[in-house]
């Protein structure tokens, strides 16, 4: 759903080209505009969510360029010529990437608030570092919170993701 | 926030109490006050209080109310004032007493200080300090006017 | 939402400083937002004009030169953090790096960003000033080099001036006979306590030559504590460490803790004193590590 754009006649507009999960997307955007609400409000991708809105929790983390952000603090014009992904990426033509199998499979997720942030910070996790530590795991993923499943179980579909993905640790 | 301060000046009591009532020359001992007014004599006053902590500025629009008072010995007031821009309130408790020693005149005060809204957001202990250093600077200002003047 | 502002993008230093001349208090250097962003939704601030200054070029190395460490101001936590030139050479501010916030703020929030917002509740500038640090100020025509101690002036307040632009942080390397730790204390989402000791034991390998130490998070403004240095400059290395009681006992008072929701001022200060003593046992460790 798009919406009309109300502008000032003498608003500054930045036009702003970049892939977003896997598409090329150009839009015109205000300075002030922050990339969580044009996901979101413009863009109808409400994976992502406003939660604490100062960069705490997580549940705004959107990939640019495969690093995790957090959308709510992010102004949009930041992601020109880069690219973006949101949860809504994720799945490869309806097929579940494996991370999203492995939530599943492993209870890692009861509300799912939290989980579009935690899966897309996961994956930014395994991309750096393929089979992390259980330490590891937890300082990557520190600035993701859950208030649901206490942990336990998303930490065990991230490394069932990665076992699956690259197999074991030795 | 509860703050008490005393301050030993070397003038006689009514000398300080006429300085109080002085407005001009009293608001200019509050740092950041400023356009001082009487609306009622002896009774309700208006003031614009401007406080700086690093780039974060407050203009609280003040209304001073004189509660009780004791010649020569004793003030109690309360101000309030919002700062829309910002979306605070400031409430300020103030009970002023003033006691003899000799030449000398002890004026001590409890002050109140709550900061509501917004700003309170910036930290209660950075509210504290500053609210703390104003007062603090509040009573070197009047004990340095009028041991100045005599 | 953020109210609108008009979005500068200078390419040059020069250019940062003529803009910030010109605007003044309406505009304001902008490089990750981290927490200047969050100030401008609160409503806390507003700006006209923000400056982006993450086109100019240049600020954003580390290098080495000559015994200096020089760290770009727009340097992210994130490129320190894994940072090979620091890992070889600053391990103690790599490992405060990896532990500024979480990962999404140290992938945009710059080490330049972090002191000039001089947020009390923030890591680097304790360890900064431990490590006598220098800062870099830049304006179109001149540059100075500010020692860490002048500066944090108080709580969101620097020394740089409104038309300068901090552009390097400089660290000299410490030497292979250093000790350098820093830890601290939180359990908010910002650090409540951060202590951070530097030292350099002296040829003999019998007395502590040279001793910095810093506290910060607590107070308004990160500062070293010369009196906590007097308990341990000059002794053996086994009288400063039965010193190092008092030292934190000294460090913990000069630390202005407040008390507030992190903790009572009584809490603070004897965290102080603990953090102190763990990390001048952590930098004695290294140091003896690195002799055998």
């Amino acid at each position: 759903m798009s919406k009309v754009m109300l502008r000032r006649a003498d608003a500054q507009t930045i036009p702003l080209s970049f892939t977003l999960n896997g598409r090329l997307q150009e839009l015109a955007v205000e300075p002030h505009e922050l990339l969580l609400d044009v996901v979101r409000e413009r863009l109808g991708l409400t994976g992502a969510k406003r939660s604490c809105d100062v960069e705490v929790c997580g549940a705004c983390t959107l990939l640019v360029d495969g690093r995790p952000i957090s959308a709510c603090t992010t102004l949009a014009f930041e992601v020109r010529d880069r690219s973006v992904l949101t949860i809504e990426g994720l799945a490869d033509d309806g097929r579940l990437h494996p991370l999203q199998e492995a939530f599943i499979e492993h209870g890692g997720f009861q509300c799912g608030f939290c989980t579009p942030g935690m899966i897309l910070a996961a994956k930014a996790l395994l991309d750096e570092n393929p089979n992390p530590t259980e330490d590891e795991l937890k300082h990557f993923m520190h600035g993701n919170i859950c208030r649901c499943t206490g942990y336990k179980k998303i930490i065990e579909s991230i490394m069932a993701a990665a076992k699956f993905m690259h197999g074991s640790r030795a | 926030m509860q703050f008490e301060k005393e301050v030993e000046i070397q003038v006689p009591r009514e000398k300080v109490w006429n300085f109080i009532w002085d407005v001009d020359r009293f608001v200019a001992c509050v740092p950041g006050c400023k356009e001082a007014k009487t609306i009622e004599a002896g009774k309700l006053y208006s003031a614009t209080m401007i406080e700086k902590v690093g780039p974060f500025r407050v203009e609280f629009p003040t209304t001073i109310e004189v509660l009780e008072r004791e010649d020569l010995t004793r003030i109690k007031a309360q101000a309030s004032g919002a700062d829309n821009k910002i979306g605070s309130r400031m409430k300020l408790s103030l009970d002023v007493k003033l006691r003899e020693q000799g030449e000398k005149t002890v004026l001590g005060f409890v002050a109140g200080v709550d900061i509501l809204g917004k700003l309170a957001a910036l930290g209660h202990g950075i509210i504290k300090r500053k609210a703390d250093q104003v007062l603090d600077e509040f009573a070197q200002a009047v004990k340095k006017h009028l041991e100045g003047d005599s | 939402m953020l109210r609108p502002f008009r979005l500068e993008e200078p390419e040059s230093v020069k250019e940062v400083s003529e803009l910030l001349g010109r605007f003044g208090e309406s505009a304001k250097v902008y490089a990750g937002g981290t927490e200047l962003l969050l100030a401008m939704k609160e409503g806390l601030v507003h700006y006209e004009r923000l400056i982006n200054v993450k086109n100019v070029k240049g600020l954003n190395e580390v290098t080495s030169d000559n015994g200096m460490l020089r760290i770009g101001a727009l340097c992210t936590h994130r490129q320190l953090e894994t940072s090979p030139l620091l890992q070889q050479k600053l391990a103690a501010l790599v490992r405060l790096e990896q532990n500024v916030a979480n990962v999404r703020v140290r992938q945009v929030g710059t080490l330049g960003g972090n002191l000039c917002f001089a947020e009390p509740h923030a890591d680097p500038g304790i360890l900064l000033l431990a490590l006598g640090a220098t800062m870099v100020a830049e304006r179109a025509s001149s540059k100075r080099e500010i020692p860490a101690e002048e500066f944090f002036v108080d709580a969101y307040e620097t020394c740089v001036e409104p038309d300068e632009v901090l552009t390097e942080i400089r660290v000299p390397v410490p030497a292979r006979n250093s000790g350098v730790a820093y830890l601290k204390f939180g359990y908010l989402e910002r650090p409540s306590v951060g202590v951070a000791v530097a030292f350099q034991v002296q040829e003999s390998g019998r007395s502590i030559h040279d001793i910095k130490v810093a506290v910060g998070c607590a107070g308004p403004a990160p500062k070293r504590v010369p009196e906590a240095e007097e308990q341990l400059k000059g002794k053996s290395l086994d009288e400063a460490t039965i010193n190092i009681s008092k030292a934190g006992e000294i460090a913990g008072r000069a630390a202005q803790a407040i008390s507030d929701l992190h903790g009572s001022q009584e809490y603070k200060e004897h965290i102080v004193g603990v953090l102190l003593k763990r990390a001048f046992q952590n930098a004695l460790s290294q140091y003896r590590a690195v002799q055998s």
